[in-house]
């Protein structure tokens, strides 16, 4: 027989009310989505917002400012499509992207929001103007040495703290900076676009909480990278996206993981796994291989039962010249 | 060359017809639950499909202030999951019955481009729901697409993902879909492999083919 087919063809058809079928699957699905539905409802996880992560640890926020302003920060340094930096350019497909969606981390993280609040608050004025008429080195020592001082920082009375030191204007703006990310108003300032008065776009809001803020959030370490990312939910016990699991996977072998460009690496050997099972037909060996293993003869158990083991290849095809539907 | 009008014609005709569509009888080796797993996934993209509508009706976020639509959200977020669970059943069985075979390798590669668009369409779902599995994902996942050249499609923009999540990938999918289940129906479902033994089988008699 044409090894190229490789199929019977002396079955029976029998009768079959297909539309019975198409309707019974539906009600299948409608009735297990419905009692799931009702029996575990969804699984929602209050998101961390600015306002809640300014007032539960009002100096790493500040710690989170201070970042965007130097410079330092993920986003600040984290290349195309957001800006020049390269501490997060992966391949040259992302340089050749080129920058698309353009942050400048000091001034659309820090400065713009804070002049926004300035009519609300007139000691941010004073002090904006201090920092921004200051020299580029100015700025930067008053930057070190604040970033340092706020690893002994405390927070009294609603403000944050840092022993005596050389910082400028710095005390006043993080402050000026906090008071606005505890009032809720901070995530408004950063996503404001003059031209629309829609606020389809959040990037700006969700990429200034990225760095330190969600990577240390207890509520998101089962979600991490390390402990199979995606494919977990937020709450526990209820599926995420397992079928993200052969990316995943691939995320956890050591030479990805260890990479500086792990998410190229990972998701184009992902790509090649979706080709390999996209071209099966076509490979030759493996497109052979379920013949092999011999799950089919469960799957057509009551088919083989009446039918001759041994028919030879070229009776079976004979006989679906007489038999062929 | 072939008559392009006669050869549309008679491909038309066979994808009209009500004889492709409503079959009155079946393969007898196609029954069971293992031939309910395409039909299966199917029928949960009729759910996610009508739920979705009720969802883009209502809003994205409006699950978190209204009840009724937060019921909705659950049936849409167990739809995908039902989607998904039927979707890698059928894939196995597809898989482990060589369903390929016969000149039918067009319908398992519409088949698996359909996973492939499923993929981005379940997550850009899950990103403009506005929780912390959002947040999250849109900050961990944006490095990949930035990473492949990818990063004109921005996770954090809510308003391209929900175009993305209700028109583009949706259609697309819709589209994959039905080219693949038109051809199962026009090419009928893969008959078994001979029953003859094969090399590392035991059972009996027969020669390898």
């Amino acid at each position: 027989m044409n090894p190229r087919d490789d199929v019977v063809k002396n079955y029976r058809m029998v009768p079959e009310d297909f539309v019975k079928h198409l309707f019974s699957t539906l009600a299948i699905v409608i009735v297990v989505v419905l009692l799931a539905s009702i029996l575990f409802n969804l699984p929602e996880k209050q998101p961390l917002t600015i306002k809640g992560y300014s007032t539960a640890h009002p100096v790493q926020f500040e710690e989170v400012v201070l970042r965007a302003l130097d410079g330092q920060g993920q986003i600040a340094n984290y290349g195309p499509p957001y800006n020049h930096g390269t501490g997060n350019v992966e391949s040259f497909l992302q340089q050749w992207a080129g920058i698309l969606h353009p942050i400048n981390a000091a001034q659309d993280f820090v400065i713009k929001p804070l002049k926004m609040a300035e009519s609300l608050n007139p000691t941010i004025a004073p002090a904006l103007k201090t920092f921004e008429h200051a020299s580029k080195a100015q700025q930067a020592l008053w930057e070190a040495n604040y970033t340092k001082a706020l690893q002994h920082a405390t927070y009294k009375n609603g403000i944050v703290v840092a022993p005596p030191g050389n910082y400028g204007p710095l005390p006043i703006l993080l402050n000026d900076a906090l008071a606005l990310g505890k009032s809720g108003l901070y995530s408004g300032a950063l996503i404001r676009n003059p031209k629309v008065i829609t606020r389809f776009d959040n990037q700006n809001y969700v990429l200034f909480l990225q760095g330190t803020p969600l990577q240390t959030d207890p509520a998101t370490q089962s979600m991490a990278g390390p402990n199979w990312g995606i494919i977990h939910p937020a709450i526990n016990g209820y599926p995420g996206a397992w079928w993200m699991t052969i990316p995943t996977w691939i995320y956890q072998w050591p030479f990805v993981a260890n990479s500086s460009a792990s998410d190229a690496l990972a998701l184009s050997i992902g790509f090649l796994f979706w080709l390999a099972l996209a071209l099966t037909p076509w490979i030759p060996g493996w497109n052979r291989l379920p013949r092999y293993l011999g799950v089919h003869r469960l799957i057509w158990r009551e088919f083989y039962k009446n039918q001759p083991v041994d028919t030879p290849p070229a009776a079976v095809e004979e006989g679906g010249r007489e038999h062929a539907s | 060359m072939a008559n392009w009008t006669t050869a549309s014609k008679r491909m038309l005709s066979e994808v009209m017809s009500a004889e492709t569509w409503l079959p009155t009888e079946m393969p007898e080796y196609a029954q069971g639950f293992m031939y309910m797993l395409g039909s299966l996934t199917a029928s949960s993209f009729v759910v996610l499909v009508l739920s979705g509508i009720l969802l883009a009706m209502n809003g994205p976020d409006s699950w978190s202030y209204n009840s009724a639509m937060r019921f909705i959200a659950a049936v849409h977020f167990w739809g995908v999951q039902a989607f998904f669970f039927f979707m890698m059943l059928h894939l196995w069985r597809v898989f482990f019955t060589g369903a390929w075979r016969g000149g039918r390798g067009l319908t398992w590669l519409l088949g698996a481009i359909a996973f492939l668009i499923a993929i981005p369409t379940a997550f850009t779902g899950f990103l403009i729901n506005g929780d912390l599995y959002s947040e999250w994902n849109i900050v961990q996942a944006k490095d990949g697409l930035n990473a492949m050249g990818l990063g004109w499609v921005n996770l954090a923009n809510s308003g391209q993902m929900f175009g993305m999540h209700v028109v583009v990938l949706p259609l697309l999918l819709t589209i994959v879909i039905a080219l693949h289940i038109t051809r199962v129906r026009t090419k009928s479902v893969v008959p078994p492999y001979p029953n003859v033994k094969v090399k590392g089988q035991t059972e009996k008699g027969g020669s390898a083919s």
